[in-house]
């Protein structure tokens, strides 16, 4: 009851308008001013080669075959070249797609569609598979993948209609700066038990009949409880403000954010039982604009060599920040436990550290 | 009942000795004044008494429970009003005495009413809403007393309470004191203001460099100086004062200066101020007045240590 009471304490910070204003303000600020002013570094169009495909018809439906006639006329129209592959063995065909002289393959048969693509052609590919997609869904069939490609090896590769989703700039900066101010809540974490003493109120709780693993749980859940409304205000923001994308699986993203939370407040409570007084804020400030220079909070880092590569792979920011962009524009939830575990794994050493600290220390 | 015995109690920091082997006890319903001068070990004890730091050495009961194995008895039954100020600036005075007292396990109606209780009795249940940072200092004091209060503890510890406080807040104060006692509580009430112990405390602890000097009634500890009387010399200017033949006169124990007075305290029985005047006469001094003051805890202190309690 104590724990909740005390947690309670910490919401307070709610009432302050003026704070809760600027708390807010800065984010959005910081989301709207970087994805404006670096969407130059995300690509907004793309420069598409010309694209041929072979194909062969083999349907003996008159529907399909009217469909698929009609559907040649309107890729023509598109610039689109389909060009049937008479007399030739499929060897043959799939040698022209692997030097490169066709974008893909398509082979129309009764059960539907199976296209192969030339994997150096990624975004062509990407166009015509989204087209023999929209033709299948229209006219319920189905697009399959035969054996051919395997004995290929990997050079024919079916391509991902989704593989041409990508960040836009103010996407990418709604993650980032979500993801980077989580971090430094890492320094109001490094001043909640010195903001005790220095009011000296540390005294009245340590008298009262509350142990201290109770105010310290107290603390951490209060301040954990409000980082989270306040992360979850800022992602609606963002959402519905500027039409950030965060994706159809949010319930997700949020549990990334909220382990990474975590993460940010033991670090600031290890920090701060580690060094007194402003040396904690100091070192913590050195550590969070380290973390977000290199995990890709001003600037995406996923092109980058070299020593920042290397550098990346141990912020916080980037696995995070790499996971919920996975998330959202690949759909890969199997992405999100790892940097779940990652940030859970690194909070339990750093609370571990202040917990010790503290049982050793006199008072809080 | 002993509220509180202390038994050969020691506190070091590092090589420093902060308390020397003090021990004391606090009846039941007694104001017990705690006095010394800054640095003394005050503070040291009541934080020891109040598990707020472990002694190096000795044994604190609360009601005859050892407070180490029965902490949770012990915080239970005290209420502690810190030196500082204890308070939060951003919650309103009831919410502060509130969640303080809720810590305590009041809940619901009952906690309601401890701390609307708690307000009243230091008068400030008319700014109950108000937040402390619109308070004069005196009224934060008393917010601290009553953010101490609420649960009614039975033993209060109060901490110089009224340092930096103005008159009439320090006198609201002292006389919340004698009403918490009356309503039945026991007090233990540290300070080195000694007009202030002497005022109140029935039963008063001197201590010094961490060591009891000390201990007794007002009668006992002045008893203590029934030899000695205290002559208060008001003068122009202390600028040529004699002070080692001063206290080179017969039967003169210590001389203290300040800028227009000078107090000497003597033996009782020998007739010393004809000399002590034709001296201050031939140094220059120029007198304008001489009183024979009734011996204070001060004379007791001065007497006892050759410093006075402002010394720091």
């Amino acid at each position: 009851m104590n724990i909740l009471r005390i947690a309670g304490k910490e919401l307070k910070v709610f009432r302050d308008i003026k704070m809760l204003l600027f708390m807010l303000a800065t984010p959005v600020l910081l989301m709207l001013i970087l994805g404006t002013a670096l969407s130059g570094n995300f690509h907004g169009t793309v420069k598409v080669d010309p694209i041929r495909v072979l194909y062969s018809y083999n349907s003996t439906s008159s529907a399909v075959g009217k469909q698929w006639e009609a559907f040649l006329l309107e890729a023509k129209a598109s610039g689109i070249r389909f060009e049937e592959a008479t007399s030739r063995t499929e060897t043959d065909v799939v040698k022209d797609v692997q030097n490169g002289l066709y974008t893909g393959y398509a082979r129309i048969a009764d059960k539907g569609i199976s296209y192969y693509g030339n994997s150096g052609s990624g975004k062509e590919n990407g166009i015509v598979q989204g087209l023999l997609a929209a033709l299948a869904d229209r006219y319920r069939l189905t697009i399959t993948e035969t054996g051919l490609s395997a004995s290929n090896g990997n050079y024919v590769t079916e391509a991902s209609v989704d593989a041409v989703r990508q960040p836009g700039g103010l996407d990418y900066f709604a993650v980032a700066v979500t993801t980077m101010i989580i971090l430094y809540s890492a320094l109001t974490a490094g001043q909640l038990i010195e903001t005790e003493r220095s009011r000296h109120t540390d005294l009245r709780l340590l008298v009262s009949p509350v142990t201290k693993g109770e105010i310290f749980a107290g603390k951490i859940v209060g301040t954990l409880v409000l980082n989270a409304i306040f992360v979850a205000i800022i992602v609606l923001l963002s959402k519905y403000m500027f039409g950030a994308n965060w994706g159809e699986h949010l319930w997700l993203v949020f549990l990334v954010l909220l382990t990474e939370i975590v993460l940010a407040l033991s670090l600031g409570l290890g920090v701060g039982y580690c060094l007194k007084g402003n040396a904690a804020g100091s070192v913590l400030m050195i550590v969070i604009q380290a973390a977000a220079f290199v995990g890709g909070a001003y600037t995406p880092v996923d092109q980058t060599t070299g020593m920042m590569n290397f550098l990346s792979r141990y912020s916080p920011l980037h696995w995070s920040n790499d996971a919920i962009l996975q998330i959202i524009y690949a759909g890969n939830l199997m992405a999100a436990p790892p940097a779940m575990m990652l940030n859970l794994g690194c909070s339990i050493l750093l609370l571990a550290l202040a917990i010790v600290l503290m049982r050793r220390r006199e008072g809080l | 009942m002993n509220m509180l015995e202390i038994k050969q109690l020691t506190k070091k920091f590092g090589e420093y000795t902060a308390v020397d082997n003090l021990s004391l006890s606090v009846q039941e319903g007694e104001i017990f004044g705690f006095l010394g001068p800054n640095g003394a070990g005050k503070s040291t004890t009541i934080h020891m008494a109040t598990s707020l730091l472990s002694a190096t050495k000795g044994e604190i009961e609360i009601m005859g429970r050892n407070i180490t194995k029965h902490s949770r008895f012990a915080k239970q039954a005290i209420g502690f009003v810190p030196q500082d100020l204890a308070i939060y600036e951003d919650m309103t005075a009831y919410e502060n005495v509130h969640f303080f007292a809720g810590l305590y396990g009041l809940r619901g109606a009952e906690l309601k009413r401890s701390a609307i209780e708690a307000l009243e009795f230091v008068g400030l249940a008319d700014r109950q809403g108000s937040y402390p940072k619109s308070f004069s200092g005196g009224m934060k004091r008393r917010l601290n007393i009553a953010c101490a209060i609420a649960h009614r503890p039975k033993l209060i510890i109060m901490d110089e309470p009224t340092v930096g406080i103005d008159p009439q807040s320090r006198n609201y104060i002292l006389n919340s004191v004698r009403k918490l006692n009356r309503r039945g509580s026991t007090i233990i009430y540290t300070s080195h203001y000694m007009e202030e112990v002497e005022e109140i405390c029935s039963q008063i602890a001197i201590i010094d460099h961490g060591k009891i000097i000390a201990e007794g009634t007002k009668a006992e500890l002045k008893a203590i100086i029934t030899n000695q009387k205290n002559i208060s010399i008001t003068v122009r200017s202390t600028e040529r004062l004699p002070m080692e033949q001063l206290k080179s006169i017969v039967g003169v124990n210590t001389v203290e200066a300040a800028e227009q007075t000078i107090n000497i305290s003597s033996a009782v029985e020998i007739n010393n101020l004809n000399p002590i005047i034709q001296l201050l006469v031939a140094s220059g001094v120029e007198i304008r007045g001489v009183e024979a003051q009734e011996p204070s805890l001060e004379t007791v202190f001065l007497t006892l240590t050759g410093r006075t309690l402002r010394d720091e």
